[in-house]
């Protein structure tokens, strides 16, 4: 941070402010209202996520990956256990598949729902924040109707998932979505092309592709600076490569590209996608099959280290994982979307007003669970 | 200029575009509402039935119970458990499958078998409990369970387990007998497992 100048004021924003999305201190070098310099310090949350893997089976980590990204728990199991069976070459069948996409899917809608309604609530709009919450609701009823629990939900595990789908899960998600997409027309009016809004996110925070890939960026900020950047597309893992989808990028629409508003924009596009794919993965839900069938009764994977690595709804989330032949992990690593996207907030909020900043943390969906483990 | 009148226009259009659908939530407010009077109404809980027992298993996590009379000391939950919340201690009985009736003890489970443990602690501190499900798996007797589980008629699905003290969430369901009633009743040198 260096040396301050007698114009220059150091602000804290946070650890406890409600627009930091969590517990997240930012030392914000301000000239007036110009901020030049930004420094985010993190660990209010730590809680050794990767230390206390070590300490326990690989059947526990899985409780514990929930609580990282607690925004979307799915997604963070499906990273994982897609690791686990490939280190242990488990075949798994296709009714567990279809089942954790599905899953996998519907979390990706209740994620994008909750960064954009807060992040509306962080411009100053408050009423898409109540709409967009309410249809969350409904993806976690979904949620609680097959496994129990509402937002940590252990509920893919290695070799299958913890409980078959109920009776009527696929008219459920059906009529969910017929709900909620023409749903996506409403938040579009009220929020997406108000002019208001469009002058707090347009051209403000503007993060280049060159920038963003040099700094590990990934996920929908990636896409909102106009990179075609996909795993589930370019790397597919599980059943992906099976299903019919675009990969919206930002196209400087209002301003520039890799705005505020693109990064926002990139995500609204982004749940019409997930929702396509939820509809072909309903339609070709195989019938029948143990969703049990492939668990192994011991899970003790060979010697050896895995990375793979899977789109969570923040971008690129990895697992690493060094086996020693044992129970219990010898080294687990968890790549960290939010991680990256955080790290880039120096470089493209310095010069911005104080306002903005909030804007275009905002912009980049972290959370700060996944941040600091 | 234009410009400048072009920003106003729109921004005056597109507010009343929001506001149209603002409009239309109230009034369809009868048709549309979702905000519930918590402690008068509640929300209905999800019903489905899969599990141990196809009939009457509900997956609700809201707490976990022990059927104590079932429980056989295997010590399978308490290893699943990844934070460590469900503590036990076993004592041997010196005729397996007997009845103790001075202590309590049932000799025989609901499945039929023969228990060679008598559970003298069963700790579950419901206050460090993560609600991962993960020691209801293991249960070779299937005895314990998230609360709604087999017995759903015995005990009331409900979210609020709330407790004004936090001890009141450590919950204990071993007989209540001492140490020594235990140990003249087994009347061999007990044999500690924690």
């Amino acid at each position: 941070m260096g040396i301050v100048k007698g114009d220059q004021m150091v602000l804290n924003i946070g650890p406890q402010h409600p627009s930091t999305h969590g517990v997240l201190r930012l030392k914000v070098v301000t000239d007036g209202e110009i901020v030049s310099d930004i420094e985010p310090i993190i660990g209010y949350l730590h809680r050794c996520f990767e230390k206390h893997c070590e300490n326990s089976t690989y059947e526990q980590v899985i409780p514990f990956t929930d609580r990282c990204d607690y925004i979307a728990s799915m997604n963070n199991n499906f990273g994982y256990v897609v690791a686990m069976e490939k280190l242990m070459e488990i075949k798994v069948p296709d009714r567990v598949e279809y089942i954790r996409i599905i899953m996998a899917e519907l979390n990706r809608i209740a994620s994008h729902l909750l960064a954009l309604g807060v992040y509306g609530l962080d411009v100053g709009a408050f009423t898409p924040f109540l709409y967009m919450f309410r249809d969350r609701e409904r993806i976690l009823d979904i949620f609680e109707l097959t496994c129990g629990a509402r937002l940590l939900y252990n509920y893919m595990w290695v070799g299958g998932v913890s409980h078959d789908l109920p009776v009527g899960f696929v008219e459920t998600v059906y009529g969910f979505l017929d709900y909620f997409e023409p749903k996506l027309k409403e938040y579009n009016e009220i929020l997406t092309y108000n002019k208001i809004f469009i002058e707090r996110t347009a051209d403000v925070g503007v993060l280049p592709p060159e920038v963003a890939i040099s700094y590990g960026v990934s996920g929908p900020n990636l896409r909102g600076s106009g990179v075609k950047w996909d795993l589930r597309k370019d790397e597919p893992y599980s059943i992906y490569e099976r299903f019919d989808f675009d990969v919206p990028i930002g196209e400087g629409t209002v301003g520039t590209t890799g705005d505020c508003w693109d990064r926002f924009y990139v995500r609204m596009l982004e749940m019409t996608e997930s929702a396509k794919i939820l509809r072909q993965a309903l339609k070709d839900l195989p019938q029948d099959g143990d969703v049990h069938q492939a668990i192994p009764k011991k899970i003790r994977p060979p010697k050896g280290s895995i990375y793979q690595r899977t789109e969570s709804p923040r971008g690129d989330l990895a697992y690493y994982i060094i086996s020693d032949g044992s129970p219990q992990p010898y080294r687990l690593k968890m790549r960290s979307p939010a991680f990256t996207a955080l790290s880039v907030l120096n470089e493209i909020s310095r010069g911005w007003m104080l306002s903005d900043v909030i804007a275009i943390l905002g912009s980049l969906d972290i959370v700060l669970g996944e941040i600091d483990r | 200029m234009g410009n400048y009148l072009r920003n106003i226009w729109e921004t005056i259009t597109t507010m009343l575009t929001g506001m149209r659908v603002t409009f239309q939530h109230l009034w369809l407010i009868r048709r549309n509402n979702v905000t519930l009077q918590y402690p008068e109404e509640r929300w209905p809980r999800p019903e489905r039935d899969i599990g141990f027992d196809h009939s009457n298993y509900n997956v609700i996590r809201s707490r976990l119970h022990v059927d104590i009379d079932d429980c056989i000391g295997c010590l399978k939950c308490e290893r699943a458990c990844p934070v460590d919340c469900i503590k036990i201690d076993t004592v041997k009985v010196p005729n397996r499958g007997e009845d103790i009736h001075s202590i309590g003890h049932t000799g025989i489970t609901a499945n039929g078998t023969k228990k060679a443990m008598v559970v003298s602690r069963f700790d579950i501190d419901m206050s460090e409990c993560c609600y991962c499900n993960l020691c209801v798996y293991p249960c070779p007797e299937e005895c314990i369970y998230m609360t709604g589980g087999p017995n759903s008629e015995k005990h009331e699905i409900d979210y609020e387990f709330s407790q004004y003290d936090r001890n009141d969430l450590i919950f204990r369901f071993a007989k209540k007998v001492s140490d020594e009633e235990i140990e003249s009743a087994t009347s061999i040198s007990s044999e500690r497992e924690s």
